[in-house]
């Protein structure tokens, strides 16, 4: 690991006014989940962390809706009662996330920013389209846990499980920077590789997620259903976010969001339009979930996932619905 | 070097041979119960020491720079830059201009630095010319017959047929045959501590504290590579954090560790990391099978037709047993290594069983399922006869109504809903003798009682067992006695694999401490002028005859030794241990038919291993190799980029373990066959797991997936091509 100078900062301004704007030189660190392992494979290589773990650390629930703080540990979440009352989509994702010390440690902010886990980027000897090589590896190469949807060039699925719930709710992302806030759709903040390489949403260098907003819900049900191989320390094969607003017993608005399928949490607006205007019914789910895999793009070894991600769409819908028996 | 080392399978007689001047006692106190092993509080408190912890005063830290291609000759090599990093105090070169690395991960040079990180930043300053010579990144690359010539004397060495019978009687005389394919992964052995040394250097001896399998074997390994008399190297390794096979030399960083600190003249700290050890040091050769086989109706297997082949990496081979346990009266099997440009192998807990196994296995639920035979039933018609070490013929019906196999319903499991269930069963037998241990016993004047065998605990309990036939022979609390192990000065002991270790080191802690026992029975009848017959030693106590009014405490009866300790030298014989082991699993597993994913339930053992000298420590090897099993049938895979013959998951994520979650009910019995002495027990309950997993995947499912492991994508495909 190369060496680096540590910059403790007590709130978001004094970490704002150390971060610059070339990429990569200064980093945020808080829950340090994911940025050490980079910086040990010399992935990144970093002159300065700035502690971040003083940014805003509460939940706040109030009528617009709940803020939860980007330091906000997902032990926290799990733990509060209403996000679990409100939000199960949320605790599930959040449940699901690694192991208990990672939980313990593993901050908000950091699970969405976090960097994909894609072999070809994570070892240090492909020098990978992320990288500033030349190449996606994964095309030619071994891609049994890449994407299955978006065209590339790159093919990462984005590694965030919270992003996933997140955007199926509605939820906004207040990010600060030098020129002060602004809030922004989770639907705006994750970007396709074609648009910026070197990171996976609109944070420029020089910015920070400080709070997650998760606006108010009426008549509204969600779930999220994870699919992994693994039941100990594992990533996802398929996690699907669904949130449902009811009218009577027909759905009047639905969102429906994959993760680990996409290099950005992938919503499927035509799953949502099946849904819409109908009740939840098993037949309703599966037709759902198959228009959910219709554009699907598998890559050489990876068609599999579209199952996966099939029934895990599928299942999500029917846990929102309160009709998924095993 | 990992070959040189590798302990084979023993194969000596299954029985005790008679005439024995030793035995084990006929109503033991200590043996066969369940003594907790005493260095476990030690280590669930971080208080035991392993290579890894480790530290000496002005200790260095060593790291190896690693090639980073699949197969490059070395240009040259340049230090300059590296030598002027803060901190560096020693560099290497490991492989010359000219020389080539023949695997990603192969070592090229190393230096040492004052601090781990200062280590690992210099390396990246070593400056290597490479030139990038064309490679086999897969087994698939390798065979193909326009490949280049890699390996010297061709990347695929054909053996010769292993013939038996009339192969095509052995067809004609068939009502059904099984023509299919099978094949097993690469999987790397995983020890949770990591391979690696600390060498220390003074007055031109070498003292390393290293992470082995074998304090001797690494001792005269050392000795060699620096030529220097075995005399001035001393091994340690007091704890160690799993070996499975690849752990029997110093190997390259051992050598290079002690190259470093004698340039340094300073001691040197030279562990590798996990990526070093997923390419590096060892793994388990993959298998491939394409077999025709024959049955008659009733169940008689008839012949057996394969042609098979395996990696073994760089230059190793990739044998295994076919076919394993049943009997097929005729048959032929060709076999090839195929070498490819990735790490070599090394033996693996059970080398070559786990993959014969696999592919016997799968394939006898087949021929089972053409004549619609229960496998179990089927299994018991084509066993081997029974015998001392073969005893499956009762050990799958014990299984069997342990487990609840008469509720297996037959292949496919028909009730409505994703989840399915299914049962699945498989054999496993394996040598496990022993031989050559030495050992000395001290009984002191105040009362203590050394045992001292230069055997290592490689986290199976030897140092319990020790103890505890010690104070059995001599009639003392278990508390009583201290073992001493995990040292090359002290007497001969071979290396702990094979699971010779129990049968080697057994025998020769019984001999030495009753010589021992006899000895102090002797002196303290001579001083108190009785008969040493008179003298007997129970629970502590040390009693005189049938006056009890001489009975004296141990203390008390050793200080009448005077100043001079009983000290005793002893070593294996037979008569207390002998070889082979039989056992059976059963496996009950879940599969998700609409996402492809296998969860184990439950896996019923029965197995022997001789005389059970702790069930507690029998027990935990096999939760062990079960655990190591579910990893092979369900998880683990080496997973090579197919373009550059680099490793992509060289690490404990994408390279996937069993974790406690993924640990089923685990239903245990070892079977207690004292009269057979003591056999080991370290490879046998790894090697059935994942056929039996296998076999249950394809009971419920109703499709077989003849590829290890058996991940999601392979299920999904296999149910696509049933529907």
């Amino acid at each position: 690991m190369k060496a680096f100078a540590y910059i403790d900062a007590s709130n978001t301004q004094e970490a704002l006014s150390v971060l610059g704007t070339e990429r990569g030189k200064t980093l945020p660190l808080a829950g340090g989940m994911d940025i050490l392992g980079l910086m040990k494979d010399y992935v990144l290589q970093p002159d300065q962390l700035v502690n971040v773990k003083n940014l805003d650390s509460t939940i706040s629930n109030s009528a617009a809706g709940m803020s939860l703080g980007a330091a906000v540990r997902l032990i926290d979440i799990i733990e509060h009662t209403d996000v679990a009352r409100l939000y199960p989509a949320l605790v599930y994702a959040a449940l699901e996330v690694g192991t208990p010390q990672i939980r313990n440690a593993a901050t908000l902010g950091g699970n969405i920013n976090q960097r994909p886990r894609c072999w070809y980027f994570r070892n240090e000897e492909f020098d990978c389209l992320k990288k500033g090589g030349a190449e996606c590896y994964a095309v030619n190469g071994e891609n049994q846990y890449h994407a299955i949807f978006g065209e590339g060039p790159c093919h990462i699925v984005h590694p965030s499980a919270l992003a996933v719930p997140i955007m199926a709710l509605g939820g906004r992302f207040r990010v600060s920077g030098p020129s002060g806030e602004r809030e922004v759709v989770a639907d705006d903040f994750f970007v396709m590789p074609d648009r910026n390489m070197w990171a996976e949403n609109i944070l420029e260098p020089n910015e920070l997620l400080t709070h997650v907003i998760l606006p108010a819900q009426q008549n509204q049900r969600n779930a999220s259903y994870e699919v992994r191989f693994k039941q100990s320390h594992d990533w996802p094969l398929c996690l699907a976010s669904v949130a449902l607003t009811m009218e009577g017993s027909n759905v009047k608005l639905a969102r429906v969001v994959m993760g680990a399928v996409a290099p950005v949490p992938w919503r499927s607006r035509s799953a949502e339009e099946v849904l819409v205007g109908q009740p939840v019914t098993e037949e309703l789910a599966a037709r759902a979930a198959e228009a959910a895999l219709g554009d699907a793009t598998p890559m050489s070894q990876n068609a599999y996932k579209i199952q996966i991600a099939r029934t895990t769409v599928r299942r999500a819908i029917l846990k929102a619905a309160g009709m998924l028996t095993s | 070097m990992g070959d040189k080392h590798q302990v084979p399978e023993v194969k000596s007689p299954a029985t005790i041979e008679p005439g024995a001047v030793y035995s084990w006692p006929e109503a033991p106190i200590l043996i066969g119960s369940r003594v907790k092993r005493v260095d476990g509080p030690d280590k669930v408190q971080g208080k035991a020491k392993y290579s890894y912890d480790v530290n000496r005063p002005g200790m260095l830290y060593g790291r190896i720079l690693r090639s980073p291609y699949a197969h490059a000759r070395i240009v040259s090599i340049d230090f300059s830059a590296a030598k002027r990093a803060p901190g560096v105090r020693a560099t290497l070169a490991i492989l010359e201009p000219g020389q080539r690395a023949m695997y990603q991960g192969d070592e090229v040079a190393a230096l040492a630095a004052t601090t781990e990180e200062l280590a690992a930043d210099a390396l990246r300053l070593v400056r290597v010319k490479y030139e990038v010579l064309p490679h086999l990144a897969t087994i698939a690359q390798a065979m193909d017959p326009i490949a280049p010539p890699i390996f010297e004397g061709g990347n695929v060495r054909r053996g010769n047929a292993e013939e038996e019978g009339d192969l095509e009687a052995g067809f004609a005389a068939a009502a059904h045959t099984v023509e299919q394919s099978y094949s097993t992964q690469v999987e790397t052995h995983q020890s949770l501590e990591t391979h690696g040394c600390v060498c220390e250097w003074e007055d031109g001896k070498l003292t390393a504290w290293a992470s082995t399998q074998a304090v001797h074997g690494t001792r005269e390994g050392f000795a060699k590579a620096l030529e220097i008399p075995q005399s001035d190297v001393r091994v340690i390794t007091q704890y160690m954090g799993g070996g499975f096979g690849s752990k029997f030399g110093p190997d390259v960083q051992g050598i290079t560790c002690a190259k470093l600190a004698k340039q340094a003249d300073a001691a040197v700290k030279l562990m590798l990391d996990r990526k070093e050890e997923q390419l590096a040091v060892g793994n388990r050769p993959s298998a491939f099978a394409n077999i025709k086989a024959g049955v008659t109706a009733d169940g008689a297997l008839t012949a057996f037709d394969a042609e098979t082949w395996g990696t073994g990496g760089a230059g190793r081979g990739a044998g295994f047993p076919l076919p394993y346990i049943y009997q097929f009266p005729n048959r032929r099997r060709v076999h090839a290594d195929v070498y490819t440009n990735a790490g070599p192998q090394r033996a693996m807990r059970a080398p070559g069983h786990p993959q014969g196994c696999f592919i016997t296995e799968l394939l006898m639920d087949e021929l089972a399922d053409q004549i619609q035979m229960d496998p179990v039933e089927f299994r018991l018609k084509n066993l081997p006869p029974k015998a001392p070490n073969a005893m499956w013929a009762d050990y799958f019906p014990k299984a069997a109504q342990k487990f609840g196999w008469s509720k297996r319903h037959s292949t496919g499991d028909s009730t409505p809903g994703p989840i399915k269930t299914g049962f699945g069963c498989a054999a496993n037998r394996w040598g496990g003798g022993g031989r050559g241990s030495q050992a000395r016993c001290e009984i002191h004047p105040d009362g203590g009682v050394v045992i001292r065998c230069g055997t290592q605990d490689i986290g199976t309990g030897i140092r319990t067992i020790v103890q505890m036939i010690t104070a059995e022979t001599l009639g003392i609390p278990f508390e009583a006695v201290i073992p001493e192990i995990g040292d090359s000065v002290y007497p001969f002991s071979g290396g702990s694999g094979g699971s010779t270790t129990s049968p080697s080191v057994s025998p020769a802690i019984r001999i030495t401490a009753e010589k021992a026992r006899a000895e102090f029975a002797d002196r303290l009848a001579s001083e108190l002028g009785v008969d040493a017959t008179d003298v007997v030693v129970r629970d502590g106590r040390v009693l005189i005859g049938e006056d009890t009014s001489k009975t004296m405490s141990w203390k008390e009866a050793c200080r009448r030794l005077g100043t001079e300790p009983v000290s005793v030298d002893g070593k294996w014989e037979r008569g207390l241990s002998s070889s082979g082991s039989s056992g059976v699993q059963l496996a009950e597993v879940e599969v998700d038919i609409e996402t492809g994913v296998t969860k184990v339930k439950r896996i019923t053992i029965v197995q022997d291993c001789g005389l059970v000298l702790d069930p507690l420590t029998a027990e935990s090897q096999v939760y062990g190799g079960v655990i190591m099993g579910i990893g092979f049938a369900l998880y683990e895979n080496r997973i090579m980029d197919r373009n550059t013959g680099q490793m992509v998951n060289p690490n404990m994520e994408w390279y996937l373990l069993p974790g406690m979650s993924d640990v089923p009910e685990i239903d245990i019995t070892v079977v207690n066959q004292p009269e057979r002495g003591v056999v080991g027990l370290g490879e046998p309950p790894t090697i059935a797991t994942a056929a039996a997993i296998g076999n249950a995947v394809a009971n419920a499912t109703g499709v077989r997936v003849r590829s290890l492991p058996i991940t999601p994508d392979k299920v999904l495909e296999s149910l696509d091509q049933l529907f």
